[in-house]
């Protein structure tokens, strides 16, 4: 019962990818985790992922990422794509400015990482430590980090989960900005529905190890269908007023 | 003893029923034993604390409160006027009158906690200081024998003519200089190992067990084996100090790249950091506290082991000094290089304290956070 997305052909810049994925496979011993998957993102294409827990959702993404061994099919991305997890990951022994330069292998890396930092709302921590930021304020450096780098393709791992609901709504504002700048694909992997309706252009719900649904913000002018991607989900409209 | 009635009051069955606080730990906030008034009966109090009730939390009020005993000396008039506050409760043997000197006690205790911090700062080292001015008092009156342990000022005037006259200067840089040798072969040694094991599961495999088992063996047991090789020379000192250092930096170079977080360096493949990098900017950041605790600790061992190898067949450096001195029962001499021994090996620590205040500056339990 899987269901293949096929690229899309409606959309009129269908100039580059910013990754194609095609039939890929991914078991850990016995268990299929990810089971002849087919994805394509468009550069500057925002793309929400949602799944329940267990669904494989961050196994594809830590396939895209390169973090784990491609089994079956195959991954097509220009370039190395960036990532925000879940936690900052912020290197506490580096100040700020040298955790969003890491790895630029650029002679201006210190001016490159304060336009990152300044376009985050921190241009003004360079030589701070990771230690004094907030929650918040730890993740924006994670953002400015992964955009320094000018990846093609962001890969957003649950990146707000663990930020308090005001915060994230901020977050959302930074994030859709930011992708308005720079204009990657972006591949959002979360579990909150609002969240996906808020940002992406494009949704796309994850079931035994393949895209199960899709739905395009275009498709409909109005709005995404909450009731119909949670009913997707497994979660029906009773449940929730 | 006298102090004994009044602490009563302290311990009333019904400030145990007020359920809040229980009577053990009313003696530890209100420690009456300070504030009596004379020293003779603050030894009898601290020893009734020690020997009376013996519990681990109640000597250890005697270091957490040492404020009241500097309160003791700088606030001696009003903690008069609270003691006689106390003994017209005990006349009235009313409670909650005493209830009431306890809440006229606790305005002066916030007071003191403000200025505390430096207090204690001066109290701990006070404390030493009278240590010694006790020592060079009885040793002054005759009751330690010169043989057996010489005043202090015995031990500064031997120091200072061994300094000007004597080889003092010259042996002191010969152990420098051996536990320096000695710490940097063996740190080397324990480093390169520790990091080839902290990488690569082969390296680990082919070294780590054996390195293990030799660490087994207490590194001063093969001293005979070492003077049987290398004889009694610089060599042998050296090679002892090294032994001694290299399983501390070993052990916890291998523990501090084993504990860097896997998230971290999965984040450095992501950002592309090449294996280099990845070791340079993550893995030995990663791994310096553990690291520089074992520098630390190395330096703890190295004097160790120097001790032990110049008390053997020297023929310069302060083991030496010591063992000629014993020869002549120059108990003043032997105890200066006891003296000097201890100096250096705070000073060792300074240093190493030192480096991870500037190291770790980044660590919260290191650097600003402190």
């Amino acid at each position: 019962m899987t269901v293949h997305v096929t690229p899309p052909s409606s959309s009129a810049a269908v100039a580059s990818p910013a990754v194609v994925v095609s039939n890929l496979r991914r078991a850990y011993g016995n268990r299929v985790v990810i089971d002849r998957l087919n994805l394509r993102i468009e550069r500057g294409e925002f793309v929400a992922l949602l799944g329940e827990s267990g669904c494989g959702k961050t196994t594809l993404l830590r396939a895209l990422a390169g973090l784990d061994p491609v089994q079956g099919g195959r991954i097509a991305a220009p370039r190395r794509p960036a990532v925000v997890f879940q936690e900052h990951r912020l290197l506490p022994w580096d100040s700020l400015w040298r955790n969003v330069s890491l790895g630029l292998q650029v002679p201006d890396a210190r001016e490159r990482a304060a336009d990152a930092l300044a376009e985050v709302g921190l241009g003004d921590r360079l030589d701070d430590w990771p230690r004094n930021l907030s929650g918040g304020q730890a993740q924006r450096v994670a953002l400015a980090r992964a955009l320094v780098q000018q990846p093609e393709l962001l890969l957003l791992d649950e990146p707000f989960a663990s930020l308090d609901a005001l915060t994230r709504i901020r977050m959302h504002d930074l994030v859709r900005e930011l992708v308005a700048n720079h204009r990657p694909g972006v591949l959002l992997v979360t579990h909150d529905v609002d969240e996906a309706i808020a940002l992406a252009d494009r949704i796309l719900v994850m079931r035994d190890g393949a895209i199960a649904f899709e739905h395009r913000k275009a498709d409909d002018s109005a709005s995404i269908e909450r009731a119909a991607l949670l009913a997707e989900l497994g979660v029906f409209a009773s449940t929730r007023p | 003893m006298q102090a004994h009635p009044r602490q009563k009051i302290f311990l009333p069955p019904e400030r145990s029923g007020r359920n809040h606080k229980t009577p053990e730990r009313t003696t530890i906030e209100k420690p009456l034993y300070f504030r009596s008034r004379s020293f003779v009966g603050q030894f009898a109090c601290v020893l009734r604390v020690a020997v009376g009730s013996g519990t681990a939390s109640e000597l250890l009020c005697l270091f957490l409160y040492p404020r009241d005993t500097r309160r003791n000396k700088t606030c001696r008039s009003r903690n008069r006027a609270a003691l006689s506050n106390i003994e017209q409760a005990v006349a009235a043997t009313k409670f909650d009158q005493v209830r009431t000197a306890d809440e006229t006690a606790s305005p002066q205790r916030a007071s003191t906690l403000l200025s505390g911090k430096r207090g204690l700062l001066l109290l701990s080292w006070l404390a030493p200081a009278a240590l010694v001015i006790v020592w060079e008092v009885l040793a002054r009156a005759g009751w330690i024998s010169p043989q057996v342990l010489p005043a202090p000022d015995r031990i500064i005037a031997t120091a200072i003519k061994l300094t000007t006259t004597g080889s003092l200067l010259n042996d002191l840089g010969v152990s420098l200089l051996r536990a320096a040798a000695g710490f940097a072969i063996g740190g080397s040694v324990g480093f390169v190992l520790g990091i080839l094991v902290g990488f690569s599961r082969v390296a680990e495999a082919a070294i780590d067990r054996s390195v293990q088992m030799i660490r087994a063996i207490p590194f001063l047991a093969v001293l005979p084996l070492v003077i049987v090789w290398l004889g009694v020379g610089e060599a042998e000192k050296i090679f002892l100090v090294a032994l001694g250092v290299t399983f501390p930096i070993y052990i916890n170079t291998t523990l501090g790249i084993r504990q860097v977080d896997p998230k971290l360096i999965e984040l450095g493949r992501v950002q592309g950091l090449g294996q280099l990098e990845l070791i340079r900017r993550i893995v030995l950041p990663g791994a310096l506290p553990s690291i520089l605790t074992g520098v630390r600790y190395a330096l703890a061992t190295a004097w160790l082991a120097l001790v032990v190898a110049e008390t053997i067949g020297a023929q310069s450096g302060l083991g030496f000094l010591a063992m000629d001195a014993r020869e002549f029962l120059r108990t003043d001499v032997i105890v200066l290089t006891i003296v000097i021994y201890a100096l250096i090996g705070v000073a060792a620590d300074a240093i190493a304290r030192l480096l991870e205040r500037r190291l770790l500056a980044w660590h919260p339990n290191y650097g600003g956070g402190r």
